[in-house]
């Protein structure tokens, strides 16, 4: 559904269209999703301000404690303070999207390109990204964490299989589309070189469609690793991700009720965000097209 | 068309092969085997290798990979080495639960779309538009483990009013009352999601019929606006509506994984992960290869109604 | 759902919250309750956590195991709980020769298996056989080895010859199960398990429970009381809580402490904490790994460890903290030895100042998934940077740590539970293999250490003053070599509701349900 939606916003070369981008940004959804993002992103980057204790710090005496004004999502089963792991949790989960999502996009759009220029290949890559897409994510995480090892290293890799697909149809289907538009043609036949075409039309062109992607892409990268957090097979403790520390408090429900609640909203307002984001650059962009 | 099939068989074959070689030898470089996982914290390496030895994995690779392959050609995968039981019924109990908890999920997304799709796309309300679409929004966003988190904190832990997770002890056909409610939290979670594009899709398909020259007419005519949007624009809009929850079908069966952990209910999500984390090589080896055959069975199909559809493909012609 | 449980209507919150849910008139999953007056018959409904794995019968490694063999299967002696003074069972009578050669054991008459045919020497023999094909991986195997030979010439003498004396034979008496030679393929594959005990295995359904009824041919009259016994497998230790608060179920065995100490408070619940069946949570070094080399850095780690935090925080009480193996229950048990080392961060730092090095970064492993584990790691973890040295968790899935942990090849520092020190002492050094003299995960080599492992086990009597003599010695071992540092001595609790009596359990926390009745 998402690759549809970004497909679906392409349409042929304008000049300049990052006054849309703005627009898609500053208004209605998008704006919304902006600040969502801003507000997570921000208490990321504040942590060490924000944050009363340290993440690892191992209060004495303070055993899986209610929610209070020192500790106002309570404490964890090794005495840690919940609200600062939170904040830490989120340093490492975008962390690794800034990492991961950037990484597939730029491995599955060469995919893409390359695709798009050679027969064979295409067919390859096709099959391959039809294979990929066949195994959920999770499953995919579960071996690969199996053969690995738990850690960060199988969580980017999973995120990035997972991206990689999306970004390669997305330029394949993209690049194929502008060498058939009569004037691109044109050049070519006229001897315009490759690199030629693909500066001048094939990157503005899909520019658009690629940051919409890119906003779904964080969206789903962000579900992707607090699962396999959550699954236990991503972060090792005693570094706190959004994703394990919902998973340690699965076990401690009964004691301290809010221990769940931070990381649960924090995902949620991520998630939301990035697609927010998208809905809203997809929205100027049909308006900006009409 | 049989000229067709017959020269598409032998890549078929040559698909699945390969993949079978695949699987075998990659679950094979996973550190630890069947025998340590069986042998326990508490063993000594010599009782490792009489197991090893027990379950013939001191054979060569080669000898154990024909002898799976002979298995699987007999449809007869064997045991597990962990878990217990032959592969065939361990699969199908699970395959059944999973069936279970997927179809009950789409009944509720269904259900959810045919109420929700309609009172959005009539309302005249603001308030309410602006509610369904906040509520609609955050249903596709949040994800499905957390989704379950949350029920399970709000309907398991703060006011105990259904079952956290885990299926009846009898069994889910002895008692369909009790089955009820141990399937209610996990069918929401998973439901939520589907239900909510495909209330959007119901919703904004209506608002189009309902632009339509003929709803126009009819509400001329002095037919309830009501009347209009569930007798004629709903009939209208439902076929293709249906489209949207096949492909929203793939994605439920993805979800399903995530689901069934969060709630231990024992689906096939649960039984390969507990098959790989156990090494359990011949549950692990029928269930990958599995779904490369389905996989590649539809892929055929897809081709075959491609060939169907246009000669040249199978005149074997420019492709 | 048991149709003997009566049902509360709809009188309660939850019930109020099937109403909202449009169950009205249902039974709810999340609240029956009963009463009533003791009584005979009725089917006993219970939890495990971890299911039958057919092949770890001998190992004792999982609650489906272990229900099954408490369940249905006999030992020729018993342990009482609190001691290693052995009670009859299958066997009547035994004498050990003078010279710890020959052990004789006059078996009970008269007892026949669940097929009917009667138990004799035959079984005793084949029984001690089976368990020493290391293929079981059986913990006393080496024990069981050390069988020269059984003479079977009389049915109901069992006369066993032995390569050496064994001061741990009547641990092996007591935990070998005695099985039906007929039957025993059934074993391997789960589909059969056929004993002399009060329940007859009814079917074991993978992923799913496990059906027992009664053997009205009990060897003790008017035993057991229960009609039957169901066992469902519930690995999701939330749930379990859940149902036995709901009394669905009236015995659970994978219940968290801190679920057991919240149900307790409310009045849902008893608990049943298992003396005598202790378990050990310990840290063990790989010796071969940089730093870990030297004693002291060893023993600075031993000195680092804040045990009373990890019982009370992590297992909620359910034990007392350690610096040896040994229960209070076992004649090895000494009070000054086992109090050898506290929590004392400055001796803990001098010592490593004596090493003089800075010890590199360690690796720390344990097994996926265990919130007991992982919580204990960052405990130990936290403790080990109050003295300075850097620990690096690393979370491995079971096969993994179990090829590591038997391949000696853990990257630093480990720490897992072992077992067998609530038997014979000796049973431990010859049997639980990170303590095995001769070849341990930590590859501790030690010709002290082998010489006194070997004489305590050659010892002719278990609990004689030379025998507790020989515990000494090894005790000092473990506390010089420090390779494998205890820090708790677990009691694991089931939960239990007041609907049932009677129940109780083996050294090896097999289920006995002999004695069990059901009110209500």
């Amino acid at each position: 559904m998402t690759e549809l939606k970004a497909q679906e916003a392409q349409v042929k070369a304008e000049p300049d269209r990052r006054p849309v981008r703005r627009n898609g940004l500053t208004h209605g959804r998008g704006l919304v999703g902006v600040v969502l993002i801003g507000v997570i992103v921000l208490l990321g980057v504040l942590a060490p301000l924000l944050a009363p204790f340290s993440p690892q710090e191992q209060i004495e005496g303070a055993n899986l404690l209610g929610p209070s004004g020192t500790h106002p999502f309570g404490t964890d089963e090794v005495n840690r303070d919940v609200f600062s792991r939170v904040l830490y949790g989120i340093r490492i989960d975008l962390f690794i999207c800034l990492i991961a999502v950037p990484a597939g996009a730029l491995l599955g759009g060469l995919i893409g390109l390359v695709a798009s220029q050679t027969g064979i290949a295409d067919v390859f890559a096709q099959r391959a990204f039809d294979v990929v897409l066949a195994f959920p994510p999770i499953i995919l995480g579960i071996g690969i964490a199996a053969i690995t090892g738990t850690g960060v290293l199988p969580v980017v890799c999973v995120v990035i299989g997972a991206e990689l697909p999306l970004f390669g149809r997305l330029v394949r289907t993209a690049t194929l589309k502008v060498r058939e538009l009569p004037y691109v043609d044109a050049a070519e036949s006229m001897g315009a070189s490759r690199a030629w075409v693909l500066r001048k039309h094939i990157v503005p062109n899909i520019l658009d469609s690629v940051i919409v992607q890119l906003a779904l892409s964080a969206s789903g990268a962000v579900f992707i690793l607090s699962a396999m957090n959550f699954l236990g097979i991503g972060v090792k403790p005693p570094e706190p991700s959004l994703g394990g520390v919902l998973a340690d408090a699965m076990a401690q429900l009964g004691s301290n009720t809010m221990y769940a609640v931070g990381p649960l909203l924090v995902i949620v307002v991520l998630v939301l965000g990035f697609q927010l984001i998208a809905q809203g650059l997809l929205a100027a962009r049909r308006g900006g097209a009409s | 068309m049989t000229a067709y099939l017959l020269r598409r068989l032998p890549s078929l074959a040559l698909v699945l092969a390969a993949a079978s070689v695949l699987i075998f030898a990659v679950i094979r470089l996973v550190p630890g085997d069947p025998a340590t996982a069986l042998a326990g914290a508490n063993a000594t390496p010599e009782a490792v290798e009489a197991i090893r030895a027990e379950l013939g994995l001191d054979r060569p690779w080669v000898t154990q990979y024909f002898a799976w392959l002979g298995g699987l050609l007999t449809f007869d995968p064997g045991r597990s080495y962990l878990i217990g039981g032959t592969i065939g019924s361990l699969i199908t109990e699970s395959l059944g639960n999973t069936l279970l908890l997927a179809s009950s999920s789409l009944f509720l997304a269904v259900l959810t779309a045919l109420v929700l799709g309609p009172l959005w796309a009539g309302t005249r309300k603001p308030w309410l538009e602006h509610l369904l679409t906040g509520i609609n929004t955050l249903a596709v966003a949040v994800p499905t483990f957390v989704m379950g988190v949350a029920l399970i904190l709000l309907l398991g832990v703060l006011v105990p009013v259904l079952p956290s997770g885990g299926v009846p002890r009898d069994g889910l056909l002895a008692n369909p009352s009790i089955t009820v409610q141990y399937l209610l939290l996990p069918a929401v979670c998973l439901a939520l999601p589907i239900g909510a594009v495909l209330t959007r899709y119901v919703a904004e398909s209506l608002r189009t019929e309902m632009a339509q020259p003929y709803v126009v007419t009819a509400l001329a005519a002095g037919v309830s606006r009501r009347r209009v949007l569930l007798r004629h624009a709903l009939r209208n809009v439902l076929p293709t509506s249906l489209t949207v929850l096949g492909l929203q079908t793939g994605a439920l069966l993805g979800g399903a994984v995530l689901v069934e952990f969060t709630f231990s209910w024992p689906g096939l999500g649960l039984l390969i992960e507990r098959a790989i984390t156990g090494r359990d090589y011949p549950v692990v080896q029928v269930l990958l290869i599995l779904s490369v055959v389905v996989f590649a069975v539809l892929q055929l199909l897809t081709d075959v109604a491609h060939a169907l559809l246009d000669p040249r493909v199978r005149l074997g012609g420019a492709r | 759902m048991s149709t003997a449980l009566s049902r509360r209507t709809l009188l309660s919150g939850a019930a109020g919250g099937a109403v909202l849910l449009g169950l009205t008139g249902c039974a709810s999953a999340v609240d029956q309750e009963t009463s009533g007056t003791p009584k005979k018959g009725g089917t006993f409904a219970g939890a495990i956590g971890t299911d039958l794995v057919p092949a770890n019968f001998y190992t004792n490694s999982n609650d489906g195991v272990t229900t099954i063999i408490g369940l249905v299967y006999e030992s020729l002696i018993l342990y009482p709980n609190d001691s290693l003074k052995p009670q009859a069972r299958l066997a009547e009578s035994w004498t050990i020769s003078d010279d710890g050669l020959t052990v004789t054991l006059k078996l009970r008459q008269g007892v026949k298996f669940h097929t009917g045919r009667a138990f004799t020497s035959e079984d005793v023999k084949f029984s001690l056989e089976s368990y020493a094909d290391p293929k079981w991986n059986g913990q006393l195997k080496s024990t069981a080895a050390a069988i020269a030979a059984v003479d079977t010439a009389d049915p109901n003498t069992a006369v066993l010859t032995l390569k050496h004396p064994l001061g741990n034979i009547l641990d092996l008496l007591e935990i070998v199960p005695i099985v039906d030679k007929e039957t025993f393929a059934g074993i391997g594959d789960g589909s059969r398990y056929v004993g002399t005990g009060p329940f007859k295995f009814e079917k074991w359904t993978p992923n799913a429970r496990l059906q027992f009824t009664k053997n009205a041919e009990y060897r003790v009259p008017d035993r057991p009381y229960l009609d039957a016994v169901d066992i469902a497998v519930i690995p999701d230790a939330t749930a379990q809580a859940n149902q036995i608060r709901s009394g669905q179920i009236d015995y659970a065995y994978g219940i968290s402490n801190l679920d057991i100490e919240r149900l307790e408070k409310a009045g849902d619940i008893t608990k049943i904490q298992r003396t005598g069946a202790e378990i050990q949570v310990y840290v063990a070094a790989n010796l071969t790994v940089d730093g870990l080399e030297d004693v002291r850095v060893r023993q600075a780690i031993a000195y680092a460890l804040d045990r009373d935090r990890i019982l009370s925080e992590v297992f909620r009480g359910a034990g007392y903290t350690a610096s040896l193996p040994w229960p209070k229950t076992s004649p090895a048990y000494d009070e000054e030895l086992n109090n050898f080392y506290k929590k004392d961060v400055a001796k803990a730092k001098s010592l490593l100042a004596d090493y003089g090095k800075k010890v590199p970064t360690l690796k720390y492993s344990y097994q996926t998934p265990s919130p007991l584990f992982q919580a204990t790691a960052q405990i130990v973890q936290a403790n080990l940077k109050e003295i300075g040295i850097d620990v690096e968790l690393d979370p491995l899935d079971p096969p993994t740590f179990v090829a590591q942990l038997i391949g000696g090849k853990f990257p630093g520092l480990w720490t897992a539970y072992h077992s067998w020190a609530q038997y014979t002492p000796s049973t431990l050094t010859v049997s639980a293999y990170p303590f095995n003299a001769l070849k341990n995960s930590s590859h501790y080599e030690s010709d002290t250490y082998i010489k006194d492992a070997d004489a305590a086990w050659k010892q002719i009597k278990g609990d004689s003053p030379e025998a507790i003599e020989s515990y000494r010695k090894l005790s000092k071992d473990l506390l010089d070599g420090a390779f494998l540092l205890e820090i708790a001595i677990i009691e694991g609790r089931w939960a239990v509701t007041d609907r049932v009596k009677g129940i109780s359990y083996t050294k090896r926390s097999e289920l006995l349900l002999t004695d069990a009745q059901l009110t209500g």
